[in-house]
């Protein structure tokens, strides 16, 4: 170690970790945390056998749809925006795989790889729409959804259509004792890393916590909204995919159900709708969460119905955790 | 041979000349203050050098080559960086990674090498000896002061020829300050050309080898620092200005006090500040930029926390927000720092502008009556002397000195008797000028009680009774009668030992 | 005039894409125009409308309302159980639920302007709370049927006149007083431009701001109320459609989405312009799907013609054409 080395280590020393900061700066995801812990207790103290393999299995082939379209939704609220459309987007996506998919892997591929391409290139054309014409999110991805909405229902009226077998098997295929969402769950939060770690992810947040600040540091914000939208498209045509392996059949109007509870399993995880803040791994505990109060209700034999209550409740409670522990933050700065 | 040498800079804004024939050179290894009061042309040209505005006229040779750099990228592939006050961060990115923001060291995957910027992050903050910095910290954690020292780190990493420093003390207390002062005299040392802004005199006579000092947009004098006096400084700074710009002073004031101000704390810019303004005075708020000024008037008006007590015409009130404070006869209005953001509707009408705060009084049993607020506004621009095509233009098409007095107009019509006016005058036309500091006479002599900040300190000597000159949050010295002048504003702002 | 058409641009394009839409389906459909005809658009436009004062008020201020569907769908459901098919009970069950959307209203309200909770957060988790609370409550059955009262406010007639079009109008009346006659508007409008100017010129913003959601919890109560009248009965779903109804008519009549811009007078021609294209396809033989298409495609072109960037563009043009 050259004597530069040493002291630069020696420096690192007095810094420590400054834990109630790192607390308050993670409040939210922290609550989150709290509260999948308290539901997974709730559940496995009324319920045998929820902390097997299996269990872990099931669970996260019934969160993996939601856990997909809000991770689109995750990188469009971190860049500051928001997108309604992946609600037209994941019908339309179900919709051409009920109709266009075969018994034949390869064609069944090769429509695979069309609809992610449509999804990126119809996300992308939302970004696009937004830099160029100075538009709002809200009101472009508002109307794109209607739009992919009409589409799906021209393709398949009403819900129907059949996917081939073996990929609805494939939600249960197994790898080391994992099935494949498991799987998918790890390659979500690797995709993160990766994001986290090279410019582009770095770039989106940044444009997303103060558009001038980035915008003077030489940021191209009209490629930024391309690439945030695009990959938010990408995502919501992969949870169609992965949706119609779960219902076996495609649905025109079934993705308005994804829309707004991919913004609640992001805010729950700790994501700021104002933009420059948040993680994957909140999101994903967040659509857990969200999930699992299904289970939690049937454990605990009260009607069904209450679910979107304690889901609303939920929600209120953890953006009010967040906007309380911003504020002592801030008082400590001061 | 000068690494900078600048001749005949113009650069003009619309109709107003903020550079006009400036010059300027300087040497590599050298630290070169630049002096000038507000609006004598530093920043236009600072804004000039680090490529964020570009030049109409003139020339700039950098190491004897043309440079004319289109942005800030372009300026920096040339070897300048600026750090200013307006601060270019990220408040969600940590420290290092605003640092190196867009100049990451990378892996062989492309990712960020974290581990490297780590080192390197430590390394520069090591090499010049920076004040304790967590490099793994959120910038929105960070206190200004931290982050002028990051805005600081970050135009270090550039590793630039040349370093423009903009006001950087300003926001750094003492001791950081001072590390400051050394670190320019290192990158001094190394070869760079530091370019030094402040206007704080001890600090340009502890640190700048030469300077040079701008008035109206031109270059006045360049000194060698050890050969000039700081009253030579000032007096070329101030120059000599024939103006008949400000109405007279004729003393209106009472012995009734309108506001008795106690005590007055907020955050860490305004601590404990005491004064009394009387019915019919003009009570000037002086000193640098930054020193609790704003916080004063803010506060005042109910727009910022603050405790401490405010007697109102020999009443205690509390004033929790604007509304409290604009309402009845003995209601505080403001007029605001930030004419587009705090003060106007930019795209509403000057009618609705003008009448927002009162609304409520043109309404007859819960319906507006149109011709009553017709007549006042009609009123209203005639008193002020408003020039928009109709009331219903849009406020933000009209010119920065109509806009001004649309909220003068706003606030008049409150009924409010004391005005907090907060830099009525910037950025309006000289014409318009006069008329506001009539207006103000004429509001005096009808026994309001103002209290007027400038950051144009001849509009503090001209117009006010009396002047408060802030430093540090507190009111350093009350100037009255002849000790009235800019170079006791002036002294009384930058000289600590007098005040002291 | 010129200055009203100036500042009034969307406004008036919204009327005169109706008229357009109007004059293009006469084409296509012949009977489209017939007084009977144009008498059930006006009903169906008129629901559209109701719960579209509410959320334009809500969106004027800077807000949104996702709450919207089941303020309605509440309301409708618990009038037509407390009521039971009888008018009497209507009496107290009305001013009930009114103030119900109301207090709905005054929690969002609340939730935004002391909490800082974001309007789109505040509104969707009341929303579903009020659909589970609903769930649990009729346990998901249907219930029975409208007082003949309700039925008579939707579908009944006063001298050839649709009663829900004159309850419209009286509305319609009663919300451009309130946004361009009263106090409250300019606070409104102040608030919605610039939250940061209303505050600095003395206007009371957080009470605005709860206002804007009281009056969209008591529209859209009502609107559920009347709706329950004109389907006969209450059912589940009902106001879901009504979300998306409601913000397009206000995007469409001219309103920003940023707040601060557009009327009640814009969003009527709106919920007209929403409710001719519904009549339109069947005429042309077109699916629902391609409905879904053109309010999209509506939607897009409205908030293109409005967006700074085109209106640059159109400036452009004009100068160089002169």
């Amino acid at each position: 170690m050259s004597v530069a080395e040493r002291s630069v280590e020696m420096k690192m020393q007095p810094f420590g970790i400054d834990w109630r900061g790192r607390v308050l700066d993670r409040a939210p995801f922290l609550v989150a945390c709290l509260m999948l812990t308290l539901i997974v207790a709730i559940y496995g103290s009324l319920q045998s056998g929820v902390f097997t393999l299996d269990e872990i299995n099931l669970d996260t082939a019934a969160a993996m749809t939601l856990m997909l379209a809000a991770t689109g939704q995750t990188i469009v609220l971190v860049r500051g925006g928001i997108d309604l459309s992946i609600g037209g987007m994941i019908s339309l996506g179900t919709v051409i795989a009920a109709t266009r998919f075969t018994d034949d892997p390869s064609t069944t591929a090769l429509w695979m790889v069309i609809i992610l391409a449509l999804g990126f290139l119809i996300g992308a054309l939302n970004g696009l729409l937004i830099s160029l014409l100075k538009l709002q999110p809200f009101l472009v991805t508002l109307a794109t959804w209607s739009i992919l909405n009409g589409i799906a229902m021209i393709i398949l009226p009403t819900d129907g259509g059949s996917i081939p077998g073996w990929w609805v098997g494939f939600a249960s295929a197994q790898l080391l004792g994992l099935t494949s969402p498991v799987w998918m769950l790890l390659a979500l939060l690797l995709f993160w890393w990766w994001f986290r770690a090279t410019g582009v992810g770095l770039t989106i947040q940044a444009t997303g916590s103060n558009e001038k600040s980035a915008f003077l540091s030489g940021v191209s914000i009209t490629r930024v909204n391309l690439v945030t939208y695009g990959l938010s498209g990408l995502f919501a045509a992969g949870a169609a995919l992965f949706l119609v392996t779960q219902t076996g059949a495609g649905s025109p109007t079934i993705g308005k159900d994804y829309i707004l509870p991919s913004v609640a399993a992001a805010v729950i995880g700790g994501v700021s709708l104002f933009g420059g803040r948040g993680h994957l791994a909140g999101t994903l505990i967040g659509a857990f969460v969200l999930t699992l109060i299904g289970n939690l209700v049937f454990v605990l034999h009260v009607s069904s119905y209450w679910q979107p209550v304690a889901s609303g409740v939920i929600l209120l409670l953890s953006v009010l955790a967040s906007s309380v522990a911003e504020k002592a933050a801030r008082n400590r700065v001061q | 041979m000068d690494l900078v040498s600048v001749n005949g800079l113009s650069k003009r804004y619309g109709g107003i000349v903020a550079l006009s024939e400036a010059t300027f050179s300087a040497r590599a290894g050298e630290v070169h203050a630049l002096l000038g009061e507000n609006g004598a042309g530093k920043s236009t040209f600072i804004q000039i050098l680090s490529g964020a505005v570009q030049h109409d006229g003139g020339s700039i040779l950098v190491e004897g080559r043309d440079y004319r750099p289109a942005n800030p990228d372009a300026a920096q592939a040339r070897g300048i960086a600026a750090v200013f006050q307006e601060l270019s961060l990220i408040p969600d990115l940590t420290v290092e990674q605003n640092i190196w923001f867009r100049h990451e060291p990378r892996t062989l995957l492309r990712t960020v090498n974290r581990a490297e910027m780590r080192r390197r992050t430590l390394a520069l903050l090591d090499k010049y000896d920076f004040p304790t910095l967590r490099p793994d910290q959120e910038l929105r954690r960070l206190t200004l002061a931290e982050r002028q020292i990051v805005e600081i780190a970050k135009g270090l990493a550039k590793d630039p020829r040349i370093l423009i420093l903009d006001e950087a003390t300003s926001a750094l207390p003492a001791r950081e300050a001072e590390w400051l002062l050394k670190l320019t005299r290192q990158l001094a040392a190394e070869g760079r050309l530091v370019i030094f802004i402040s206007h704080r005199m001890a600090e340009v006579r502890a640190i700048a080898d030469r300077l040079t000092i701008f008035r109206n947009g031109s270059t006045i004098a360049v000194h060698e620092a050890n050969a000039v006096s700081d009253n030579e400084i000032v007096t070329q700074m101030i120059g000599r200005r024939l103006d008949r710009l400000y109405p007279e002073r004729i003393a209106t004031a009472t012995d009734r006090i309108a506001v008795r101000v106690k005590g007055f704390s907020s955050g860490s810019r305004l601590s404990g500040v005491d004064f009394a303004l009387r019915e019919g005075e003009v009570l000037g708020v002086g000193g640098l930029q930054g020193h609790g000024q704003r916080e004063l008037f803010q506060s005042l008006f109910g727009a910022t926390r603050a405790s401490g007590t405010i007697e109102l015409w020999g009443k205690p009130v509390s004033i929790n927000n604007p509304r409290q404070a604009l309402t009845g006869r003995d209601g505080i209005a403001l007029v605001p720092e930030d004419r587009r953001g705090q003060g106007l509707l930019l795209t509403k009408s000057v009618r609705e502008n003008l009448t927002l705060s009162v609304i409520g009084r043109f309404t007859e049993h819960g319906l507006l009556s149109r011709q009553k607020e017709a007549e006042l506004v009609k009123e209203m621009v005639d008193f002020l002397r408003i020039k928009a095509g109709t009331p219903e233009q849009l406020a933000g098409t009209l010119s920065g000195g109509n806009q001004q007095k649309v909220i003068f107009g706003k606030m008049l019509l409150t009924q409010a008797r004391v005005l907090l006016l907060y830099d009525p005058t910037r950025g309006v036309d000289v014409g318009t000028k006069g008329e506001i500091f009539q207006l103000m006479r004429d509001l005096a002599a009808k026994g309001y009680a103002i209290l007027f900040h400038s950051s144009d300190m001849p509009e503090l000597v001209h117009v006010a009774d009396r002047v408060l000159v802030m430093r540090n949050g507190r009111v350093a010295a009350t100037l009255e009668g002849d000790r009235i002048s800019e170079a006791d504003i002036l002294r009384a702002a930058m000289l600590e030992s007098e005040a002291a | 005039m010129s200055a009203f058409l100036a500042r009034n641009r969307l406004i008036v394009l919204a009327y005169a894409g109706m008229v357009v839409l109007l004059l293009v389906t006469a084409l296509f459909s012949p009977g489209f125009l017939s007084i009977s005809n144009m008498r059930s658009t006006v009903v169906l436009a008129a629901f559209v409308g109701i719960v579209a004062l509410g959320q334009t008020v809500v969106i004027i201020g800077g807000g949104i309302d996702l709450s919207v569907p089941w303020v309605l769908n509440s309301a409708a459901i618990v009038m037509a159980l407390l009521c039971g098919g009888q008018d009497l009970p209507l009496v107290w069950v009305m001013p009930l639920l009114l103030a119900g959307g109301a207090l709905i209203g005054l929690v969002n309200g609340v939730g935004v302007a002391q909490f800082g909770v974001p309007p789109i957060i505040m509104t969707l988790a009341t929303n579903v709370i009020l659909q589970g609370l609903i769930l649990v409550l009729t346990g998901g059955s249907p219930t029975p049927s409208a007082p003949a009262l309700i039925q008579f406010l939707s579908v009944g007639r006063i001298g050839g006149f649709p009663v829900i079009a004159l309850i419209w109008l009286a509305l319609t009346l009663v919300a451009t007083l309130l946004l361009s006659k009263a106090a409250f508007g300019r606070h409104l409008y102040a608030l919605g431009t610039s939250a940061t100017v209303a505050e600095f010129s003395g206007v009371p913003t957080a009470r605005t701001t709860i206002l804007t959601y009281v009056i969209s919890g008591l529209t859209a109560a009502f609107a559920g109320m009347l709706l329950t009248g004109y389907s006969g009965q209450a059912y589940l779903g009902m106001g879901d459609a009504y979300l998306f109804t409601s913000i397009a008519a206000v995007a469409i009549g001219g309103a920003s989405i940023l707040g601060g811009s557009g009327h009640y007078l814009g969003t009527v021609a709106g919920a007209m312009v929403l409710t001719i294209l519904t009549g339109l396809l069947p005429a042309l033989n077109l699916s629902s799907g391609a409905l879904l298409i053109v309010y999209g495609a509506v939607i897009l072109l409205t908030v293109s013609i409005g967006s700074e960037t085109f209106a640059g563009l159109g400036g452009k043009m004009r100068r160089k054409a002169s």
